[in-house]
């Protein structure tokens, strides 16, 4: 058997997880190379159990939950900001479509003619509006939805 | 450790109770922090990746969905730190060239080490593995991991885990061959 084959073998034997077989243990007993390799191997198997724990220093606890406070304040101002921007973004979106619906629609001009529609009668108004619904339509759900997400994000971050 | 604590634990985490989250540092910062401490040399540098390791258990707690053991997880969340941690640290190690490269073999007289100097020669000797040879030994040797336990932390086959210590400790014995006699 070569010393080699032997070598590989004596972590195993040294942890004790493997029994040497015969041709093992003939091997050991012949070869003083191989046979000190296996006391070298048990040697360190002992040191390495007796390697003594590293404990974890006395403030470890307080240091760590500082900084994990630090990291959720972080977090929540960060989110905060997110919420912020997005909000914002959204009124400007609901604005600008309100915005254009008047426009598109000549709703501007119909509140400065309020009077003299009244004098006209309603039927002029319902078809000078009716064009308009899908951009009504549009307009409601763009609100809705934004009171959507304002709602989700409430929830989540409460 | 109880597993049904330790449910209740992750529970009370989950839903944003610090002091259950104080209690879990309280309760794994020598287990983190001895496997650190034991890969990185340097005791600040270990508290700060220990303490990093906490904030990665607090910020990935929401979605621990408890199949794994808490510990098993956060072992892999130690070796993850540890694997992010070495790579530019690798070249910095300080090492005793002398003495590893057997430039100045000591005399025979000198051949009887002591245990403590047998020990500081093992850390260092432990400091020129690779990373994760590292990290087994540090685990494997500390809390009495399984292996099976090891395997499952570091998503290797059980195999691989008993042949990677094996070198490990193949390449330990060879580094302190003068030593160790
Ligand atoms: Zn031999």
């Amino acid at each position: 058997m070569l010393c080699t084959e032997v070598l590989d073998a004596l972590e195993p034997i040294a942890a004790g997880e493997l029994t040497p077989d015969d041709r093992i243990a003939a091997h050991l007993a012949s070869c003083p190379h191989c046979a000190a390799a296996l006391e070298d191997a048990r040697r360190l198997e002992q040191i390495l159990q007796a390697r003594p724990m590293p404990r974890a220093p006395a403030q470890f606890t307080s240091r760590t939950m500082a900084r994990v406070r630090r990291a959720r304040w972080r977090t929540e101002q960060f989110l905060d900001l997110g919420f912020n921007v997005t909000l914002g973004l959204v009124l400007l979106a609901i604005l600008g479509s309100v915005w254009l619906v008047l426009h598109r629609s000549g709703l501007v001009a119909v509140s400065n003619d309020a009077v003299a529609l009244l004098g006209t009668g309603l039927v002029t108004l319902a078809r000078r509006v009716a064009p308009t619904v899908p951009l009504y339509a549009g307009a409601t759900a763009l609100l809705v939805t934004a009171l959507g997400i304002w709602w989700w994000a409430e929830r989540e971050l409460t | 450790m109880q597993v049904v604590n330790e449910r209740e634990l992750v529970e009370r985490c989950r839903l944003g109770d610090e002091r259950a989250f104080e209690e879990l540092v309280d309760r794994f910062k020598d287990l983190v922090f001895g496997l650190i401490a034991r890969t990185v040399q340097d005791r600040s540098r270990a508290e700060d990746l220990a303490q990093d390791v906490f904030l990665r258990i607090h910020r990935g707690l929401p979605y621990f969905r408890g199949e794994a053991r808490l510990s098993t997880w956060i072992y892999r969340i130690v070796a993850n730190v540890c694997a992010q941690d070495q790579a530019p640290r690798e070249a910095m190690v300080s090492l005793d060239d002398d003495r590893m490269s057997g430039r100045s073999m000591p005399s025979v007289s000198d051949r009887r080490f002591s245990d403590l100097e047998l020990r500081d020669r093992l850390e260092k000797a432990i400091v020129r593995l690779p990373a994760n040879y590292r990290l087994l030994i540090a685990a494997h040797y500390l809390d009495g991991a399984r292996y099976e336990e090891l395997a499952e932390a570091l998503q290797l086959p059980l195999g691989t885990v008993k042949t990677q210590l094996y070198r490990a400790k193949q390449q330990l014995r060879r580094m302190l061959e003068t030593e160790l006699k």
